[in-house]
């Protein structure tokens, strides 16, 4: 068992990036202004079925890869303007109901458009197969979502930290109403930040897409992870949403190894956890939520 | 004045609802249906006591609905015993569900707090789900309806005799809800949704009185869950998924957050009305979905919230607009105005 | 958007006024087009939910099958209608939905379901009311087992059919050293159960088997315990999505290239939703459009059946369309032949007749008395990764054949667990 032990440590660590570039996206929108995005499964879906019409009219994956998640932001911001904005005074469990009810409607709406049926969606050829890691053979498209995922951390970043409006979104997850105060327009911000947390589901949803499957209900399955990934890397961190969804991977994978049968219900288990013992998670910052 | 009128609006109420099954061929609905409306006002008078009145997001009260369902199934399959027994049965097992949850749960307030329940229900989902040996996993377990009572053998329970017990539940529910919610201990439960800082300052344990609301909530769950698993006969892991919490929720949202009416309403719209929408378009899903949306944004306090509102002609607070009896600041004290 | 504005007097028109258009609807919805004699048979089918194509699919089956009989006339003189209703993949909701049916819409019969809890439930409705039920999709071998009823017949193959018809066939091409990836609920634990008795019987060993619970879908962990397992073939008995989830990540893995692959049975629904590259292995099919084997050599109402669903809906039948076309179809020939709707005497009419249908049943294939299983043969068929120039849906080649009688347990076996309870 021990020479398992290794390529399901891998795989873990690799499922828990995947975790992470949805939990990101997801902490991102909750941060700045409590907005518990349960619509955010159905964006990624959005993405995929997107890259999906795009690549079947011609264009290559790479491409599709870019634009799917744009057309994802549109879609959000004018989501945001018109549904969310008007919750933000109230507590988060309305946005929570009213994104509920959103993905509700996206599920319909998806398989009127794309049909009830799975539809099948691919890695391209550069990154199909698997590539040798010594120890195991290791699918191309799970290193690639690594990969994916690094960029994404370093230009998050990079945005968040040298940019004026980086500075200016981090000062507004602080205290808003100062840096309103200051002079910034605020309901920019919150679509800016809205819309970043959409592209990076944009993306992870077309990654999904290629590494899973397609269907309406695609989105559902991957939500409740990105969730408990938020909680147990704590509200309020990014750093702690990378921690949580590596954790959270690689106890999937671990528990898999030793207790199959328990290894969906481990990450509830663990939430709850980590709930009781420490509701802010293991980064998180006090009081986002009291 | 005001409990003459209510009582008489009870008693109107539990009028019209007797004659449910001359109304409902009328209207083209079978009669269990209307038992399946009164049954969820059951579930729905659960979380509106944890949510509308305590403030608590109570997102995991299909658990204790589920494990109603669970405990009257299991209880006829495998002890035989009558349908009293089995209601018994499955509110035992809610109650128990909650007296094990509870110290987790009293430790969070917020969102926390229902996350946590989230998390809860999943884990009893997935438990449900795996064991098919004893509950049917995906399969569910179907149950015959036992008989009503010892000695009443030959007494089977026939639609129109389970909507009259329902009816008969339904009716000491909302009395004993209504005590609860005009009593101090029901005030102070509305206090606690208020600023539970202050309530903790004057010297009450805040945590002992949420804890008894969590098991009357687990218990209006745990009866209303054993009902309906006696109604359809059959008991399935996805009564305790989170979506169904989430529906019990919209049902009290769109009745009527602490209201006593607005449970009733909420689940007689959302049940009723999901049976139509879903015989008339396969989208019935986008109605259920927008149906959410346009309640939260538009219509938070519901439709017996908003009647009462009218009446009261106050505005609706942007930052809670969640309607109940004291809560209207410059309400006397005593009275606050319910429907 | 800080204070709704509720005009009072507006809202409660519009309440009033909504409640009662709401209330109204139902008491004419059924009026609408409804003609006085007709036969209405209720179809409860998850057209919102995972299944909701193979829903689609049932009903075209259903509608066909009507519509020829509504050609000649009827049964009995009189129309059939379907009254449709969606279960929403939900126990609950069926059970109530069916009872809309029996009560207020007066079927004779219901038709349907595709998932095993739903079906289990609307039996346990219909035989509450003694309405007969023919459940054209649902699995599970409770319906024709444990849970049987008197009104109660099941078209579709029981899930000891799947696993006794794919396990002979794959013993017999791949050997007897087997993985299995097994959904851990219900339909999994029966399918493991039907495969161990097939390697019993024939000497065989499970090398591994990896319970994957709900809500899988990453099968890496499980996939990478295969090479030190060093099975003869991996039998794959996950379901739907997850099943395109589970082989695609095979492929992934180099796995498809290493290990023959199989399983108990395989959707043409699902198949179309898996990329070309990891389309391999050998599966069990309940029906097929293109190959002899399932058709039968010859026979015209086969070929004719699958012509007209391709004029009339643009793609080729699934088993889903077989399915609920054949249940229709003997459903209404039952109650022509008892010249009656009373349920018990058209159940005692299906029973037992033999009759050749859109597919090969050479020898005539039968509702069995004892457990009412339509006894029909089940196929294994390979999957033809590059499908067909031309037929975008021809993906298998079928290879074997595998006989009723063979696959499903006895009538002595049944009996032990099977009390139909006629009245």
């Amino acid at each position: 068992m021990l020479h398992d032990l290794v390529p399901q440590l891998f795989n873990g660590l690799v499922l828990g990036a995947f975790y992470a570039i949805v939990a990101i996206g997801l902490s991102l929108i909750m941060n700045l202004t409590g907005t518990i995005n349960m619509a955010h499964g159905s964006f990624m879906t959005l993405a995929g079925y997107l890259a999906y019409s795009l690549v079947l009219r011609g264009t290559s994956f790479w491409f599709a890869l870019i634009a799917a998640p744009l057309i994802c932001v549109i879609v959000g911001v004018l989501v945001e303007r018109t549904l969310v904005r008007p919750l933000y005074k109230r507590e988060p469990f309305y946005s929570l109901l009213m994104t509920f009810g959103l993905s509700l409607m996206a599920e319909e709406i998806f398989r009127l458009i794309w049909g009830s049926n799975g539809v099948p969606f691919s890695p391209p050829a550069a990154l199909a197969g698997a590539t040798s890691l010594g120890f195991m053979a290791f699918p191309t498209f799970r290193i690639f979502i690594v990969a994916v995922l690094v960029v994404a951390i370093v230009a998050l970043a990079f945005f968040l930290t040298r940019t004026r409006f980086g500075l200016r979104l981090r000062a507004a997850v602080q205290d808003t109403e100062m840096i309103a105060a200051l002079g910034t327009n605020t309901q920019v911000l919150y679509a800016v930040n809205f819309g970043l947390g959409i592209f990076l589901a944009g993306i992870a949803g077309v990654l999904a897409a290629g590494m899973l499957g397609l269907s309406p209900t695609s989105g559902n399955a991957l939500l409740m992870p990105a969730f408990v990934t938020v909680i147990i890397g704590g509200m309020g961190s990014l750093f702690g949403s990378i921690v949580g969804g590596l954790l959270i991977g690689t106890a999937i994978s671990m528990t898999t190894l030793f207790i199959p049968a328990a290894s969906e219900v481990s990450m509830y288990v663990l939430m709850a956890i980590v709930l009781s013992v420490r509701p802010r998670g293991l980064f998180g910052e006090e009081g986002i939520f009291g | 004045m005001r409990a003459r009128r209510e009582l008489a609006v009870f008693i109107l109420a539990v009028v019209l609802l007797a004659c449910g099954p001359l109304i409902s061929p009328l209207v083209h609905l079978d009669i269990s249906i209307l038992s399946e409306v009164l049954v969820t006002t059951l579930a729905v008078l659960s979380v509106n006591l944890l949510l509308g009145y305590t403030g608590l997001p109570a997102f995991g009260n299909a658990a204790y609905f589920g494990l109603g369902a669970y405990g009257a199934a299991l209880s006829v399959t495998y002890l035989h015993v009558d349908f009293v027994t089995a209601v018994l049965a499955g509110a035992a097992a809610a109650v128990a569900g909650a007296l094990i949850l509870g110290p987790f749960l009293l430790r969070r307030r917020g969102i926390y707090f229902g996350l946590l329940s989230i998390a809860f229900g999943e884990i009893f989902y997935f438990i449900a789900y795996r064991y098919t040996d004893v509950t049917g996993g995906e399969d569910g377990m179907n149950f015959p309806r036992p008989p009503f009572g010892p000695g009443l053998a030959h007494v089977a329970i026939h639609e129109t005799q389970f909507y009259y017990i329902a009816l008969v539940v339904f009716a000491v529910a909302m009395i004993a809800f209504r005590v609860v919610v005009r009593s101090p201990f029901g005030r102070t439960l509305i206090a606690i949704r208020q600023n539970e800082a202050r309530v903790r300052y004057l010297g009450l344990d805040t945590d002992r009185f949420i804890f008894v609301a969590l098991l009357i909530s687990a218990l209006l769950a745990g009866v209303s869950g054993a009902l309906f698993g006696l109604l359809i006969n059959f008991a399935y892991p996805l009564e305790l998924d989170w979506h169904q919490s989430g529906n019990f929720v919209l049902m009290m949202i769109l009745g009527g957050a602490g209201t006593i009416w607005g449970s009733l309403i909420g689940a007689l719209i959302y049940v009723i009305g999901k049976d139509i929408i879903s015989t008339i378009t396969p989208l019935w899903q986008i109605f259920l979905g927008a149906l959410f949306v346009a309640c939260v944004l538009g219509f938070p306090r519901g439709i017996v919230g908003s009647l009462g509102a009218l009446r009261r002609r106050r505005p609706v607070d942007p930052e809670d607009p969640v309607s109940s009896e004291a809560f209207d600041a410059g309400a006397p004290v005593e009275v606050g105005r319910g429907v | 958007m800080t204070r709704p504005v509720i005009n009072r007097r507006a809202f409660v028109t519009l309440a009033g006024a909504g409640t009662a258009v709401a209330f109204g609807i139902p008491a004419y919805l059924p009026r609408i087009g409804e003609a006085a004699d007709a036969i209405q048979i209720g179809v409860l089918e998850p057209y919102t939910g995972v299944y909701a194509a193979q829903a689609e699919n049932e009903t075209h089956g259903f509608e066909m099958a009507v519509e020829m009989w509504n050609k000649r006339g009827g049964a009995m003189g009189r129309k059939i209608q379907l009254v449709k209703e969606d279960e929403q993949n939900d126990p609950g909701v069926a059970a109530q939905k069916a009872r809309k049916l029996i009560n207020q819409d007066k079927v004779a019969a219901l038709m349907g379901t595709v998932s095993s809890g739903v079906s289990l439930s609307v039996s346990g409705v219909s035989f509450t009311s003694g309405t007969l039920f023919m459940d054209s999709g649902g699995h599970s071998d409770d319906v024709t087992g444990k849970s049987c009823h008197w009104n109660v017949f099941r078209t579709c193959h029981s899930t000891w059919m799947e696993t006794h018809a794919t396990g002979y066939t794959l013993a017999k091409h791949f050997g007897k050293k087997w993985f299995l990836i097994t959904p851990d609920y219900a339909y999994g634990h029966s399918l493991e159960t039907g495969f161990k008795d097939v390697l019993a019987r024939i000497g065989g060993e499970i090398v591994g088997n990896e319970l994957t619970p709900l809500g899988t879908t990453d099968f890496s962990s499980y996939l990478t315990k295969i090479d030190a397992a060093k099975p003869t073939c991996v039998l794959v008995l996950v379901q739907g999505d997850d099943y395109t989830n589970c082989l695609k990540q095979m492929n992934q893995f180099g796995l498809l290239k290493k290990y023959p692959v199989g399983g108990p049975q395989v959707e043409l629904e699902a198949l179309y939703g898996l990329p070309p590259e990891a389309r391999q292995g050998y599966w069990g099919i309940e029906y097929y459009y293109k190959s002899d084997l399932t058709l039968g050599k010859g026979n015209a109402a086969a070929h004719q059946f699958v012509t007209d669903t391709i004029k009339r809906y643009g793609k080729p039948p699934t088993a889903r369309n077989c399915f609920a076309y054949v249940t229709a179809d003997r459903l209404i020939t039952a109650m022509a032949e008892a010249k009656s709707v009373d349920p018990v005497k058209v159940a005692h009419a299906i029973e037992n007749v033999r009759f050749s249908s859109i597919y090969n049943g050479a020898g005539g294939t039968y509702y069995r008395k004892e457990d009412h299983q339509l006894m029909w043969p089940m196929w294994v068929a390979k999957i033809r990764p590059d499908g067909t120039p031309g037929d975008k849906y021809d993906l298998f080649d079928v290879t074997d054949i595998q006989a009723a009688e063979a696959i499903e347990q006895t009538v002595a076996e049944k009996e032990k667990v099977c009390k139909l309870g006629y009245p």
